[in-house]
Order: C-alpha cells, then sequence, then structure tokens
C-alpha cells in the first residue's frame, strides 16, 4: 500500500564506545578540576566552628549570647596559646565622646608607638601588621602622599622634616564604614568605629574606601609569640584575628573604655600624642582644642571628619 | 553537536585536566613564603622616659651619691665659680658629666642660676623661693611660664595612667624626666626599625631608583 507517512526518525544513537570514552574523560577532568580547585582546602588550619558560624550579628547578640561567644573565643585563645586570656565586651560610656591630638612639634619620629600598638593590640608579628605609620615629611608640606615611611637613619630627629604618625582617625563620617555590604563596621557611640572579626568577610572595600591607608588585611594566618600575647582582651578590640579578615586601630578599646589612656600614648617619649573625652572641659583634648590654634585634619577636602587632630605648637 | 564543537571540548578537558593536575601536585609551586620577621627589640615598647630626673633616681633606688652635695662640698666654705677668658663655665672633673648648654649664648651657664649658693642641695628660682631638688618643675617654671602652664594642663610632656579620673591615678612626669637641666635639648635617638613590607621586592623603591643611577 503506497504510503505518505515519512519515514520513521533515525533511532536515537545508542551510546556508542567513542562517546563513552568522551563523556567520561570529560567527567573526570571536571571532577579532578574542582578537586584542584579545592587544594587550598589542604593548607587550612583554623577552620571556622559550626558555633561561630551561626553567632548572630554583634548588635543582636543578647548578654547571655555574649557571655557564650567569650567563652568560646577564651578557649579558642587557650588552645592556640596556651595562655588564659581575661575577654569582655567593654561598652562605651555615657558623654564620652574621644579624641586624639598629636603635637607635630614635638614627635621625633621613633615609632616607639608603632611597636607599643604592636604589643598591646596583638597584632601578626611575621608578616607584620602594624596600625600606625610614620611618616616623615619635609619641613613646610603637609601632603601626606609625600611622606616616607621606611626611613632609618642613625639618630631621628632629622634636620629639615618632620614626623606625622598616622593611624585610623576616627572619622564623624567613616567611609569605610558605608561601603561595608554585611555591617562587620561600625561606627560607636564614643566614636570608635570599630570591627566585629567574626562578621568581617575580608572583602576589603573598606581598606579601599579609607582616605588614611588605615585598615589592614590578614593575608596570612597571624604570628604571635606566646610570651608576647597580650591576654586583657576585648571583643570589639585586641582578640586574636583570624586569616582573610581587616583590623585598625581602635584607640586601645580594652584600655580606654577602661578609663585608660592608649598604649600609643603610654610610650610616647616626646609627650607629642594627647587623648581623652572631648565632652570634658578639662581634659587635655579640650584644653587643646581651646587654646592651641593651628589645627590640620588630614584630607579635609574628602569630608570625612576625622577626631584626630595634628598640631603645631607656636 | 558537531565536529568542530566536540574537538573544542575536548581540547578544553583536556586542558583542565592538565592544569587540574598541575595544581594538585602542586607543579606551579606556592607564593613565596615571606622572609620572616624579626622581633622587635623590647626596649622599643618600654615606657621609660629619656632620662631619670633626681626625683626617678630616689624612687628607683638608683645611685644618688651625686645629689649628695656636701659629701664633698664644704658647707661653710662659699663657693667660687671658674670662667675662662670666653666665659665657658670650667667644671673639675668631679662634675664633668654636666656640659652646659641651656639656651645659647651661655646665657644660663652660671650654676647659681638655679642651684642655691647658700646650700647647694637645694634650687633657687627666679623668685627666691627655695626648692628641693625633687621639685625642679617648680624651678623651670619659674623661667619657662607658658611652658609650665601647658605642662600643668597636661599639654606639654607626658600624663600616663587613667585619662578618667576617677577611675585610677594618674603619672605627669617632671621636666628633668625629659630635659637634662643642663642641657636640656631633647637628644636624638634610633628610631625602631623600618615596617617590613609583605613583598619585599616593592618594599624599597627608594634604594632601588638609587642603584639604577
Ligand atoms: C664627688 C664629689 C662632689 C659632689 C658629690 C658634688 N661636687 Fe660640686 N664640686 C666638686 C669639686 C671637687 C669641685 C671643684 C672644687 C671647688 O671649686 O670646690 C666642685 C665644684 C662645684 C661647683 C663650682 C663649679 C666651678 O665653676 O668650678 C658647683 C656650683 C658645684 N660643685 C655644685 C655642686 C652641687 C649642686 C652638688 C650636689 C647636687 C655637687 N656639686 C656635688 C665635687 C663634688
Ligand atoms: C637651669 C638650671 C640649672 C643650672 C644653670 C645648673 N643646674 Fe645643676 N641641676 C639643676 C637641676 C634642676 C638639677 C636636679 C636634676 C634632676 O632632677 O635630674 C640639677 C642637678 C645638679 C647636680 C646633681 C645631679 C647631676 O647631674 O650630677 C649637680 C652636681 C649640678 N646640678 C651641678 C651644677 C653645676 C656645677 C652647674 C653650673 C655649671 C649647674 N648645676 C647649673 C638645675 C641647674
Ligand atoms: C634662669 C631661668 C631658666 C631656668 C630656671 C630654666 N631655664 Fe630653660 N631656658 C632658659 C633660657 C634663657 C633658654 C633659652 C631660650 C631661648 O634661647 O630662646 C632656655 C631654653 C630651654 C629649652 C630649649 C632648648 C634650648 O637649649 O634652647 C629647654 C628644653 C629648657 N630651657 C628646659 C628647661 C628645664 C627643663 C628647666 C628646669 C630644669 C629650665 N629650662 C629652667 C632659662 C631658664
Ligand atoms: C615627656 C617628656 C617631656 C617633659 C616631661 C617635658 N618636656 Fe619640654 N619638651 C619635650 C620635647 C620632646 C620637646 C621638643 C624638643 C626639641 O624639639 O628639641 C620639648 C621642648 C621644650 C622646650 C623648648 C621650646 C618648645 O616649646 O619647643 C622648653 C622650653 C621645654 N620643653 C620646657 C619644659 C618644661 C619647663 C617642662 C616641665 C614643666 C618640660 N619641658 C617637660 C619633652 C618634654
Amino acid at each position: 500500500m503506497p504510503t505518505d507517512t515519512p519515514p520513521p526518525a533515525a533511532p536515537a544513537p545508542a551510546l556508542s564506545r567513542r562517546s563513552f570514552l568522551r563523556n567520561s574523560a570529560v567527567l573526570a577532568s571536571g571532577i579532578a578540576a574542582v578537586a584542584a580547585s579545592l587544594a587550598p582546602l589542604r593548607e587550612l588550619t583554623d577552620i571556622t566552628s559550626m558555633e561561630q558560624f551561626l553567632q548572630k550579628h554583634y548588635k543582636e547578640l543578647t548578654p547571655a549570647d555574649m557571655e557564650q561567644v567569650l567563652a568560646r573565643i577564651t578557649r579558642d585563645v587557650e588552645k592556640q596559646y596556651q595562655v588564659r586570656p581575661h575577654v569582655a565586651d567593654y561598652k562605651p560610656m555615657d558623654g564620652v565622646e574621644f579624641v586624639y591630638c598629636l603635637n607635630l612639634t614635638r614627635c621625633i619620629g621613633c615609632r616607639k608607638c608603632v611597636h607599643a600598638c604592636v604589643a598591646e593590640n596583638n597584632q601578626s608579628r611575621s608578616p607584620e601588621i602594624q596600625y600606625i605609620r610614620v611618616l616623615k615629611m619635609p619641613h613646610g608640606s603637609l601632603d601626606m602622599e609625600k611622606g616616607d615611611h621606611n626611613y632609618s637613619p642613625a639618630s631621628v630627629p632629622e634636620k629639615g622634616f618632620f614626623y606625622m604618625p598616622v593611624q585610623c582617625q576616627q572619622c564623624k563620617n567613616p567611609a569605610c564604614v558605608k561601603v561595608c555590604p554585611v555591617k562587620a563596621t561600625w561606627q560607636e557611640a564614643d566614636g570608635i568605629t570599630v570591627i566585629d572579626y567574626d562578621w568581617c568577610i575580608g572583602c576589603r572595600y573598606c581598606e579601599a574606601a579609607c582616605p588614611y591607608f588605615a585598615r589592614r588585611f590578614n593575608w596570612t594566618k597571624p604570628s604571635i609569640p606566646k610570651d608576647r600575647l597580650n591576654p586583657n582582651m576585648s571583643y570589639l578590640g585586641n582578640r586574636p584575628r583570624r586569616q582573610g579578615v581587616m583590623e585598625k586601630c581602635h584607640f586601645c578599646i580594652q584600655r580606654t573604655r577602661q578609663g585608660r589612656y592608649p598604649a600609643c600614648l603610654e610610650v610616647c617619649p616626646a609627650g607629642a600624642r594627647k587623648f581623652g573625652n572631648v565632652l570634658d572641659p578639662n581634659s587635655e583634648v579640650a584644653h587643646i582644642l581651646r587654646t592651641k590654634r593651628v589645627f590640620i585634619q588630614l584630607k579635609e577636602e574628602v569630608g570625612t571628619s576625622p577626631r584626630f587632630f595634628y598640631y603645631f605648637d607656636v | 553537536m558537531n565536529q568542530p564543537t566536540n574537538r573544542i571540548l575536548n581540547l578544553l578537558a583536556a586542558g583542565f585536566l592538565c592544569l587540574a593536575l598541575g595544581f594538585w601536585f602542586n607543579l606551579f609551586g606556592r607564593p613565596a613564603v615571606p622572609a620572616e620577621v624579626p622581633l622587635v627589640d623590647l626596649a622599643f615598647i618600654a615606657t621609660n622616659t629619656a632620662r631619670l630626673s633626681a626625683a626617678d633616681l630616689i624612687r628607683t633606688g638608683g645611685d644618688t651619691s651625686g645629689l649628695e652635695c656636701y659629701a664633698c662640698h664644704d658647707k661653710k666654705q662659699p663657693l667660687k665659680l671658674k670662667f675662662d677668658a670666653e666665659s665657658n663655665i670650667v667644671l673639675p672633673k668631679e662634675h664633668e658629666d654636666i656640659v652646659m648648654g641651656h639656651g645659647g649664648h651661655k646665657r644660663n651657664n652660671n650654676c647659681f642660676n638655679c642651684h642655691d649658693e647658700t646650700n647647694l642641695e637645694l634650687l633657687q628660682a627666679r623668685d627666691g623661693r627655695q626648692i628641693k631638688l625633687v621639685d625642679s618643675t617648680q624651678l623651670c617654671g619659674s623661667c619657662h611660664g607658658p611652658t609650665y602652664r601647658d605642662w600643668e594642663a597636661g599639654v606639654h610632656g607626658r600624663t600616663s595612667g587613667y585619662w578618667k579620673r576617677e577611675l585610677g591615678p594618674i603619672d605627669r612626669k617632671g621636666c628633668t624626666s625629659c630635659h637634662n637641666p643642663h642641657a636640656p635639648a631633647f637628644p636624638g635617638r634610633a628610631p625602631a626599625p623600618a615596617p617590613h613590607a609583605l613583598h619585599p621586592a616593592i618594599a624599597q623603591p627608594e634604594k632601588e631608583s638609587a642603584h639604577a643611577h
């Protein structure tokens, strides 16, 4: 019978030997590539615990939650350094706004502040993380981009130069806080911009946003010799950090929220550093802002409004 | 799928496989481990002042023999200062550690501008007040009024301890903890080491350009 039905569709091609080999090769290399891309995991040593992973945002933690978090940090530090720390979550004091004043006529560029800060705040020693950079500046210039931080003469101060230590300026209008995509950094009531190292994802946006190069990133696992660990720790301050998080100067929260001066001030042999509560008219900083005349807020034009003032004695 | 697509896929697969093997067996090497940074000398984190004043010496139990003037001097014998032809003070070897250099033009090299002629163990301020050696800040204040007022407000010199006075004590260093009264210009010192860069290659652009010349 003549028929005009179309010829039956070609049967689905059977899995040929050749295509089987090809597909499995593709599959194998795919799996190998995935495995290879995970190779760095072989080097991972401090894996985030489930407890830490499930932790809530700092501002949502109840006092009871915080107690547990502090207990976990105490445990972790003790395990890693065999030193029992005292970890607390110090809160801002009422009626306190911190301000720093630095006398550029006095500073001799000895860098003691840099190292006192490292010791107090448990920064990594190797590779080195430092919150304070001391810039050597030619007289007559205030352009921090012209500063040199690699100077190492036999003796400081050198003729024709002055020295300008730069650290976090604790801005009233902080660019770093605005760019953080996860709200891991914020400004507290006493003016200190803090970082929650458990919340930071290490995207480094804040580092890029800061006009003062004040933020530091932990590229590797920090290393601190056990005998140099400062056991007096605060949650938002100097507790040990992980690889992959940001850190910066926090005005020594663990000292200043207990009423003490920060470590960089205590070590300054020239007395160039002044710190205190600007809302208290009897404080040194209030006195300086009232009586000294020449003030510099670094890069005033970018509108960050630093709480860190540089001045010259006249 | 047509012939050329297949070939490209095969090539890609082979490429990835090679890369994967390379990564897994670490054929390309890990990034260079940065050199170990030496620990900083603990002297750089010590909070000591530039020098020990008479008061500091007594407090810390240091050598105070230099402060006992009448171990060598005679209380009844008035002292005569000796000056050379250029009106520089001439000092015996017992006082060779004293190098006068207080202000320019030898203006202040008369020992009795500060020390009391009638009792060496005391100081005498400009207004005639007698002051104990350990209270020399008062003496400095009698000539350096504005600096002294800054010091009183905690602005010149260093105040350590508690910014919140209700919570703890403060320690305000006297002038002679930082300034040698006989040559008060603040002395120079060796700085702590410069920062070590994470990548040594880009650490010292300055030195590199110096080589190029
Ligand atoms: C180690 C012994 C010794 C001690 C301690 C000592 N002196 Fe003298 N001093 C001398 C001698 C020796 C002379 C030189 C002889 C002289 O003129 O009587 C001298 C000279 C002086 C002079 C005169 C300087 C000049 O032009 O020659 C003064 C001023 C002086 N002493 C002050 C003091 C004071 C102040 C003290 C205590 C803070 C003191 N001395 C402690 C040994 C000492
Ligand atoms: C500007 C004031 C001033 C002048 C000028 C001065 N002295 Fe002094 N001198 C002091 C003070 C203040 C001390 C206490 C030092 C301290 O606290 O470290 C002192 C301490 C001393 C001492 C004991 C400690 C030491 O450094 O050995 C001697 C000795 C001494 N003076 C001798 C002299 C002699 C000699 C002269 C003159 C050449 C002289 N002084 C000039 C202010 C002065
Ligand atoms: C008798 C007055 C007098 C007394 C007391 C005095 N000074 Fe001076 N001081 C001077 C004079 C004058 C100068 C020079 C000022 C100038 O050249 O402009 C000076 C300069 C200085 C300088 C600047 C550095 C230098 O060498 O030029 C310092 C620092 C200083 N004195 C510290 C002190 C200290 C610390 C004391 C207390 C131990 C003190 N002075 C006591 C008069 C005094
Ligand atoms: C913590 C250390 C320290 C103390 C304490 C201190 N000074 Fe100074 N003083 C300095 C330094 C640093 C300089 C800058 C010196 C320089 O550049 O050579 C200085 C400078 C000076 C000068 C030179 C003028 C000026 O303002 O640059 C005078 C005068 C002076 N001091 C007086 C005093 C007097 C008086 C006291 C005590 C009331 C005192 N100092 C306490 C560290 C100190």
